[in-house]
């Protein structure tokens, strides 16, 4: 009983605290380039090529589909409190903008890099390249870990950019066809709830969930063990746990951006 | 771009032969018992905590939010049914299913794939025995039913999640929020959600088994079919979830229509 409590005391502990020191480290290593301008440009823009233009058709899809989701969804609701549907537009846009697009953006992302990340990372470190960088005195933190933390968090501001794009474009293609809405009359009602605020609160999310992504992957990658087997597991644990961040994350930055 | 198009049919067309093959299979031949449990044990006992967090903070994240918007107009007291019926309707077992996706989908991928390239489908093969009926049979049926019923937990736990913080936070009391609840949640609106956490389950479940089971090459492919069996969760959950909504929503509207004559 006890031990078992002290093993998943110790086991969260890892949890919360490895990405910490991940984190830490990448920005020592980032004003470290900074100061001696040795940040490694083409391996950064690379990865974000990688994460973004990459991402791009999977994310425009399922935004689409979330988008025409959240209006029929939200004009149903409305017409059970409200008995009409003239207020949609701006409901189901504000929740857009401050929840649905970064999140699904970047649990969709955290799916397909952080899977890639972990499973790229853990299989240069079961197969000795990590030893190999040592060997030439690359620090691995410089030449892997950073390159993919700009590229995730580009991603994930950019993507979410666009999925909001996607977002007014196609609910104001549902509205017209299905709730007999004129597209400029929808474009009107659409912004008279959203603010700045909203909007930024909104950036700002996808910026903290590009930089749990990458963070969470690498340490998973790095702490990968035995085999091929090794490797499966750092992949899983990496999507599980960035998506399970990116939820507490969502949680608090709601709660300390709208509600204070 | 052409090339993706067909090439993703083609992957559609195989999965829906799997599956059919496993159900078949299932059908004729029945299940190993102890196999079955025993991964029941495996993917969802052991998913229980990750479910549970995540129930409680999605119906926290969303009844902070539907709160912002009612607080406008002071119809703070709607906070309740609202919040739960968003959630239980459309966003709660898309978030959960995601996380579990991750979670069970990925797992089961990444086992079954391993096992496909260090040939030890092909030793039971040796054995006599379908690899299909021992090894995938249990699983696909411990996925489905394990996450149907986590998918359960997580939605209950989202309307906890949304009263805790409505009591401590938003200044609605957890009386007012739980008598608001049958007001908006009609027994259409659980039995969306519930159809809804079933077909996840059963996407979760088929999906993860297919790309596991089909892979082949080197140790690097298990990287690559855990990356698509997450990536293609995601989408056909988000798919699923458009289609169920847009089938339950004409179905109902049927329904009334039948009513009124």
């Amino acid at each position: 009983m006890i031990s078992s409590a002290g093993r998943i005391a110790i086991k969260s502990g890892e949890v919360v605290l490895e990405p910490m020191e991940m984190l830490l480290r990448s920005v020592l290593s980032i004003f470290n380039g900074l100061a001696t301008g040795k940040l490694r440009i083409k391996e950064i823009v690379s990865q974000m090529f990688e994460s973004a233009v990459l991402s791009l058709p999977v994310i425009v899809f399922s935004l689409t589909v979330v988008s025409m989701m959240s209006v029929l969804e939200f004009s149903w609701h409305m017409k059970v409190v409200l008995r009409q549907d003239a207020l949609v537009p701006g409901f189901s846009f504000v929740l857009m903008v401050r929840e649905v697009a970064p999140v699904v953006t970047s649990m969709l992302l955290a799916s397909r890099m952080g899977a890639s990340i972990a499973a790229e990372l853990a299989f240069m470190k079961i197969t000795d390249q990590l030893d190999q960088l040592k060997v030439l005195s690359v620090s691995e933190i410089d030449y892997l870990v950073v390159p993919r933390w700009f590229g995730c968090v580009f991603a994930t501001v950019v993507l979410t950019l666009i999925s909001l794009a996607t977002a007014v474009i196609v609910s104001a293609g549902i509205a017209s066809r299905f709730m007999g809405y004129q597209p400029s009359e929808f474009f009107n009602s659409m912004f008279v709830f959203t603010r700045g605020l909203d909007f930024w609160g909104g950036i700002g999310k996808a910026l903290c969930f590009g930089t749990i992504i990458p963070l969470v992957s690498a340490t998973k990658g790095f702490n990968c063990r035995g085999g091929s087997r090794g490797v499966g597991k750092a992949a899983t644990d990496a999507v599980v746990q960035s998506c399970l961040w990116i939820i507490i994350a969502d949680f608090i930055l709601s709660y300390f951006i709208w509600t204070r | 771009m052409f090339r993706k198009i067909v090439e993703a049919i083609r992957g559609i067309k195989l999965w829906a032969r799997f599956t059919l093959e496993v159900f078949q299979l299932f059908l004729k031949k029945g299940v190993d018992r102890n196999a079955f449990v025993s991964q029941m044990y495996e993917v969802g006992s052991r998913s229980l905590p990750i479910t549970i967090v995540a129930g409680v903070f999605v119906g926290a994240i969303l009844a902070i939010q539907i709160n912002l918007q009612l607080k406008d107009f002071g119809a703070q007291s709607f906070l309740g049914g609202l919040s739960t019926s968003t959630t239980l309707r459309n966003l709660g077992p898309v978030l959960i299913a995601f996380i579990l996706a991750g979670r069970v989908g990925a797992f089961t991928s990444a086992e079954l794939g391993t096992m496909a390239i260090t040939d030890q489908l092909n030793a039971i093969r040796c054995l006599g025995m379908n690899p299909l009926s021992v090894i995938v049979v249990p699983r696909l049926l411990a996925l489905i039913v394990s996450s149907f019923l986590l998918l359960i937990l997580g939605l209950a736990m989202t309307v906890l999640g949304g009263a805790v913080i409505a009591a401590y936070h938003l200044g609605v009391n957890p009386v007012n929020f739980a008598t608001n609840i049958p007001r908006f949640v009609s027994f259409g609106s659980v039995f969306l959600g519930v159809v809804k956490s079933f077909i996840f389950g059963v996407m979760i479940g088929s999906i993860s088994c297919y790309f596991g089971y089909s892979t082949s090459g080197g140790a690097s492919e298990v990287g690559k079919a855990v990356k698509s069996t997450s990536v293609v969760t995601l989408i056909s959950i988000i798919v699923m979830d458009f289609l169920v909504s847009v089938t339950g929503e004409s179905l109902s509207r049927l329904l009334q229509e039948v009513a009124s004559l």
